[in-house]
């Protein structure tokens, strides 16, 4: 088979899931059992090997033929807007599929049993292979509008998955606001495919890739106009400053959604489009310069927004938003290999932390919120082990795949020089406070006196509280659209920690796959797809990466240390600090005020403006100017034949002879 | 014969019949002076035929009769209805179509 | 294979006045009969029409001779998804009407009928007199099906909608007949089939006011801000079926005119007005979106949803571009499959909400109606034209044309699509989920409801996964509708 065939395999395996599920929930009774969950699993699976089977097919081409296109049928074209069904397989499309892939596949089983006992189970595997679909979708498309189609069609499913529980109120809120945020990506998009389909005449990557060096010369004011807004796109999804406020509602989801897509797939997808698209940001550095400013930017916000938030799923939510803002960095300082890299090991850590806050809430009878948490370390042991594993990955602890993958980026950084240094410095500041937030997690839900769920699993019991919204507090029952009672933590579930060792091992170890000096699999594996790039040899030398890695790992070793001095050693300096700095506490825990922001600049605007179109547009002018215009006429016109119409017969016979004989007179007149 | 004496007397009859239809308030008196409107015409119309030789003023003449009859018919039919009903006989009483 | 188009047209009121004539219950029969029949025409059609041919199945008499008006029909790329999606259209919501319980039945069955018949008529017709008969014929069973089974102050509304729309039809029968009179040059036959028009001339000046004419009666119908002042009154006391194909299909026939009568015969005049009819579509976008954001009654929701609808409609076609009035014939086929199956779901909603289509008052549907939520979800994705819906397609290409000559028109009109995400989204959620509203008992959606709305569900996923099919056949005839009035446009930008 070839590469290509692979990559049809790869998208039919979750396709052919999502209707198999779907159409077996139609059968009276439905799918029995977890077969559901296996089925998406195996579906899952199936893309994972075809990955496998396209990667195997791609490594025996020789290197600069290892980009192989298929179309399927013509989707639509009318003069110069020509567009295939079209999947393009080369060392990115296929690298992200075995990520997408394969962290999905784990995810799945994880559901398998998380989700056992909700009445949506179904729905939900439906839903998620349709994701995965969508996601591999994007990552395989080979021209702008297939990719658009992906890029909306995980919006969707994320925004179906988001309000999965759809009697909660702050469920389906979040979804929309999700989907909302990400149509105004995929309109920046579109916008952005019709800018270069003008000057390059085509919309599948490898003609406008190949036209743009002709078209476009230097920062051309068109192409960087273009990329900024696949940057919107990008920022849109990957939830970068501006448009991030999404992702902290999107943990309105079940868990294991939190984990697959807003951790680790679909919001990595703004990372996978600058990086595809880097021969013409390449070309346009102004563009890319603004990624790289707004990626640190945002890396910068979501580290301080952590260290204050007290609600477990949204402090990682967070640390997701910094975390992808460093892989905004990398590929816009046109460290591709380095930010596709971090894109790789994030994947296996904040699903990891994902999977082991899931079975921490679960164990909390569903509380969230890290106040009421701790002590769970004795009754947790396994998930315990897992989620640090996680975090130290997370905080780049010294040899742990975060740490390779986070230090090269800013190793490239740096290596820019310039003023590009200045972000290097923020990125580092980020590094101690991302050390310092993740094990604030660890050591608040962990370590300390243990609270009564926990000492009521020490001994066996799994605690219970009435089902309620954590968010609000409102009571709910256990039926479709809300969650099941019975949650299942990983302790138990073999399918929970069957899924949760392998991405422990990996959090830990993944990174020895690329060691400056030692080894380079990721970078030499993607190279066919960035041999055009003009950054190839602005890589820093190994002896300077080295130092990166030597000060990132002080770094992440100064604030585990720090927050275990404020967790464990002296607990309540942080209160103290809280009490002493109210202000800042309050920025930070209202998430520098955005979410107020955007309501004051665009919710409350169109609101009045429909309230005004209605009140006196509709009313005054429509109704009453134009209609009552209209009408007006019809009304004195037939007020004026009404009044004729006397109901008198003579009156009628009157006018009638009246009329004949003025007609006859007429023609008398004329004919003389 | 000249033409001139059929259309004057035409012309008598019609304004006779219209100044009927005008002035009288009985329906059937109006139906009387209708006919007698519709035969001023008929008799122009033969008058026109002979004068020009032609058929069809002949024609039309018979067509006016079958549409008076038809007339005659209804109008009377309606005023029995009338009449049955206890209804006023008279046009100024009957002006439900005001508008 | 021969198609008789006569068959095709007069099918309907045909089965109409047979059902008239029968027993209730065969009746139904019968006016179903003659809707699936039509539609089996329908697929024939389709599967014979030559996407490279000219105008196809023509049928030509001689029906006035002396004022020079002809029996003529006829098929291309153009109209040839219009009569699809009429054919589409009235099946269900013929299938909807013949087995829910009202009064006097055949005789809404006949209205139904006769206005498959119009509103074919209008789409065939290839002489200008015979499109306006058809054009106009076709508020006579709307005005009935209205004034006769609506709710609420059906009367006020059918008043409302009949002196509208006939204002507007009046002054385009004035433009009609005076440009047939002024068009025939000395000497010769006067004449109002479309081909013959098209060759002849008209002054610039004299284009230019019948244009606007013709516009008028289009827009009132299409409808577009500021013209749609018979819309709320008439969407929210129709009968469910009727508003169904007045928003599904008879909208479009107004803005197919423009592509098959005023374009290509009045390119100068169709050029002078360009800016103007732009800026309405691009603010009917906006304020038909912003509205439809702010309403609580569904009906209203989806009836300022079609203002912003069309509004891209029209854009697409005045962009006078070769993508942008692709887009524009796409969308029509799309907005009309879209929009009846939404109609026929808020029916099924509203039956289950003791009658109330209030927003505030509905929720949490989708807990004990799943398919129903499945089926109102893939169609409201279709409707704020989520990629991988042919709507995307449609409105993609809508933009695209509208970038290339007026980026800043089509920048604003882009915020369009973002705002239909909102209004839509806010729909699905407001009906389907949340916590179920006081009078919401939630039951899943019956079998007719069911057979109606599934096969347009299917129309909408097939289209969206192939969306060419309907681009490759309607090229031809769009791009030379559009052609002249271009050619004249480009002419101005040289000078």
């Amino acid at each position: 088979m070839s590469g290509t065939s692979y990559g049809w395999l790869v998208l039919a395996f979750p396709l052919a899931g999502t209707l198999v599920i779907a159409f077996g929930w139609l059968r009276p009774g439905g799918l029995p059992g977890r077969l559901p969950g296996w089925i998406a699993s195996g579906a899952i699976l199936g893309a994972f090997l075809s990955s496998i089977g396209a990667l195997i097919e791609l490594q025996d081409q020789p290197e600069d033929a290892r980009s192989l296109v298929d179309s399927a049928w013509t989707y639509a074209s009318t003069g110069d807007f020509k567009v295939d069904l079209s999947i393009l397989v080369d060392p990115l499309s296929v690298f992200m599929c075995l990520v997408v892939s394969g962290v999905s596949f784990l995810i799945h089983v994880y559901s398998v049993a998380y989700m056992d006992g909700d009445r949506g189970y179904h729905r939900y595997f439906a839903y998620l292979n349709f994701f995965v679909f969508s996601m591999l979708l994007l990552v395989l498309a080979a021209n702008f509008v297939v990719l658009i189609v992906g890029w909306a069609f995980v919006g969707a499913a994320s925004y179906l998955l988001i309000s999965f529980w759809y009697r909660r109120e702050t469920a389906t809120r979040a979804g929309i606001k999700a989907f909302v945020i990400n149509v105004i990506g995929d309109v920046g998009l579109v916008v952005a495919a019709f800018l270069l389909l003008d000057k390059t005449g085509a919309l599948d990557y490898a003609g406008v890739f190949a036209q743009a060096d002709q078209v476009f010369t230097h920062n051309d004011g068109t192409l960087v106009a273009a990329c900024l807004l696949i940057l919107v796109g990008a920022f849109a999804k990957s939830a970068q400053l501006p448009l991030h406020t999404w992702l902290p509602d999107a943990m309105e989801g079940p868990t294991p959604v939190s984990a697959l897509i807003h951790a680790a797939t679909m919001v990595t997808a703004g990372v996978y489009l600058i990086a595809r698209t880097h021969p013409l940001f390449e070309l346009a550095p102004a563009a890319a310069d603004v990624g790289a400013i707004v990626g640190t930017a945002t890396l910068v916000f979501g580290a301080t927004v952590a260290l204050a938030v007290t609600d477990l799923k949204r402090t990682i939510a967070y640390s997701t938003i910094s975390q992808i803002g460093y892989m905004v960095l990398g590929v816009s300082v046109f460290a591709y290999g380095a930010g596709l890299f971090h894109l790789m090991t994030h994947a296996f850590f904040k699903a990891l932390l994902f999977m082991g806050a899931g079975s921490v809430i679960s164990a909390m009878g569903g509380i969230q919120d890290m106040d009421r948490m701790g002590g769970l370390r004795k009754a947790m042991p396994f998930t315990f082990a897992a989620f640090t594993a996680g975090a130290l990955a997370l905080a780049a602890f010294p040899f742990t795949s975060g740490f390779f993958s986070k230090d090269e980026i800013l190793a490239f950084t740096v290596e820019r020089g310039g003023w590009y240094l200045v972000l290097a410095i923020a990125g580092y500041a980020g590094a101690l406070l991302t050390a310092f937030y993740a094990f604030r997690m660890v050591f608040r839900v962990f370590y300390g006196n243990p609270v009564a769920e926990a000492r009521e699993l020490e001994q066996g019991h799994l605690a219970h509280h009435a089902p309620a919204n954590p968010a609000t507090g409102e009571p709910e029952d256990t039926d479709v659209g809300f969650p099941a009672e019975e949650h299942h933590i990983a302790e138990r579930e073999r399918p929970m920690r069957a899924a949760m060792g392998p991405l422990a091992v990996l959090a830990l170890l993944a990174g020895l796959v690329q060691v400056p000096g030692v080894s380079d699999v990721i970078e030499k594996f993607l190279e066919p797809s960035f041999a055009d790039s003009h950054f190839h040899d602005t890589a820093p030398s190994d002896g300077s990466e080295w130092i990166g890695l030597v000060v990132g790992g002080l770094i992440s070793l100064v604030g585990i240390g720090a927050a275990y001095h404020a967790y464990v050693r002296r607990r309540g300096v942080t209160l103290e600090l809280r009490d002493r700095f109210p202000r800042v506490h309050a920025f930070l825990v209202n998430k520098w005020y955005f979410d107020e922001l955007f309501e004051a600049l665009f919710v409350r605007p169109v609101a009045t403006a429909g309230g005004f179109g209605r009140a006196v547009i509709e009313t005054r002018f429509v109704q009453g100017f134009i209609v009552g215009g209209a009408t007006g006429v019809v009304r004195v016109g037939s007020s004026f034949a009404r009044s004729i119409q006397t109901g008198y017969l003579r009156g009628y016979a009157l006018l009638l002879l009246l009329g004949v004989a003025l007609l006859a007179l007429y023609f008398l007149l004329a004919s003389s | 014969m000249n033409i001139t004496w059929f259309l004057v007397l035409s012309a008598f009859l019609f304004v006779i019949g219209a100044a009927g239809v005008l002035t009288r308030r009985n329906p059937l008196v109006v139906l009387l002076c209708l006919e007698l409107m519709l035969n001023a015409g008929n008799l122009a119309l033969v008058a026109f035929s002979r004068m020009h030789g032609g058929q069809a003023g002949q024609v039309f003449a018979l067509i006016v009769m079958v549409i008076a009859a038809c007339e005659v018919v209804i109008g009377l039919g309606i005023i029995v209805a009338m009449y049955r009903n206890r209804l006023p006989i008279d046009i100024d009483e009957m002006s439900e179509l005001r508008g | 294979m021969t198609i008789h188009l006569s068959i095709v047209l007069f099918l309907p009121l045909a089965t109409g006045l047979l059902g008239a004539f029968l027993p209730r219950e065969m009746a139904r029969w019968a006016v179903l009969a003659g809707s699936v029949a039509v539609l089996l025409y329908a697929v024939a059609l389709l599967a014979d029409f030559d996407a490279g041919g000219g105008l196809q199945y023509v049928t030509d008499d001689e029906w006035i001779p002396e004022l020079g008006i002809r029996y003529q029909l006829g098929i291309d790329g153009l109209n040839l998804f219009m009569v699809a999606l009429t054919a589409i259209a009235w099946v269900p919501c013929t299938l909807v009407a013949a087995f829910r319980e009202h009064d006097r039945p055949k005789q809404f069955f006949f209205w139904l009928a006769l206005g498959e018949t119009a509103v074919l008529g209008a789409f065939l017709a290839q002489d200008l007199a015979l499109f306006i008969v058809f054009f106009d014929l076709m508020l006579v069973p709307f005005y009935f099906m209205i004034g006769g089974w609506g709710t609420g102050d059906r009367v006020r509304a059918t008043t409302k909608f009949v002196i509208y729309t006939l204002a507007g039809s009046l002054l385009m029968l004035a433009a009609a007949v005076a440009l047939g009179v002024l068009s025939t040059p000395d000497g010769g036959e006067i004449s109002f089939s479309l081909a013959t028009l098209q060759q002849r001339s008209v002054s610039e000046g004299t284009q230019q006011w019948m244009v606007l004419l013709f516009a008028l009666a289009f827009f009132v119908k299409a409808p577009l801000f500021p013209l749609h002042g018979w819309v709320p009154e008439t969407y929210r006391s129709s009968p469910i079926v009727t508003i169904a194909l007045l928003s599904g299909v008879l909208s479009k026939v107004g803005v197919y005119g423009f592509l098959r009568i005023v374009l290509p015969i009045m390119p100068e005049g169709a050029q002078h007005w360009q800016e103007l009819f732009i800026i309405l579509a691009v603010f009917s976008i906006l304020y038909g979106s912003i509205l439809a954001f702010s309403q609580d009654n569904m009906r209203l929701v989806l009836a300022y949803s079609s203002i912003a609808q069309l509004g891209f409609i029209v854009l697409g076609i005045f962009a006078l571009e070769e993508k942008g009035a692709q887009g524009a014939v796409l969308q029509m086929l799309n907005h009309g499959i879209v929009v009846v199956p939404l109609f026929l779901i808020v029916g099924v909603i509203a039956a289950r909400a003791k009658g109330s289509e209030s927003l505030s008052e509905l929720g949490g549907m989708a807990f004990r109606a799943p398919v129903l939520a499945t089926l109102f979800l893939i169609v409201t994705f279709a409707t704020l034209a989520m990629p991988g819906s042919a709507n995307f397609v449609g409105e993609l290409l809508v933009l695209f044309g509208t970038f290339e000559d007026k980026l800043v028109y089509g920048l604003v009109a882009s915020v369009g699509v973002v705002l239909a995400a909102v209004y839509m989204i806010r729909l699905f959620g407001r009906a389907m989920h949340n916590r179920p509203g006081p009078a919401v008992e939630s039951r899943e959606i019956d079998g007719l409801h069911l057979a109606a709305v599934v096969p347009l569900v299917a129309v909408i996923v097939a289209l969206g996964v192939y969306p060419h099919f309907v681009v490759h056949r309607t090229e031809k005839a769009t791009t030379a509708s559009i052609q002249e009035a271009r050619g004249v446009g480009q002419q101005v930008v040289a000078r």
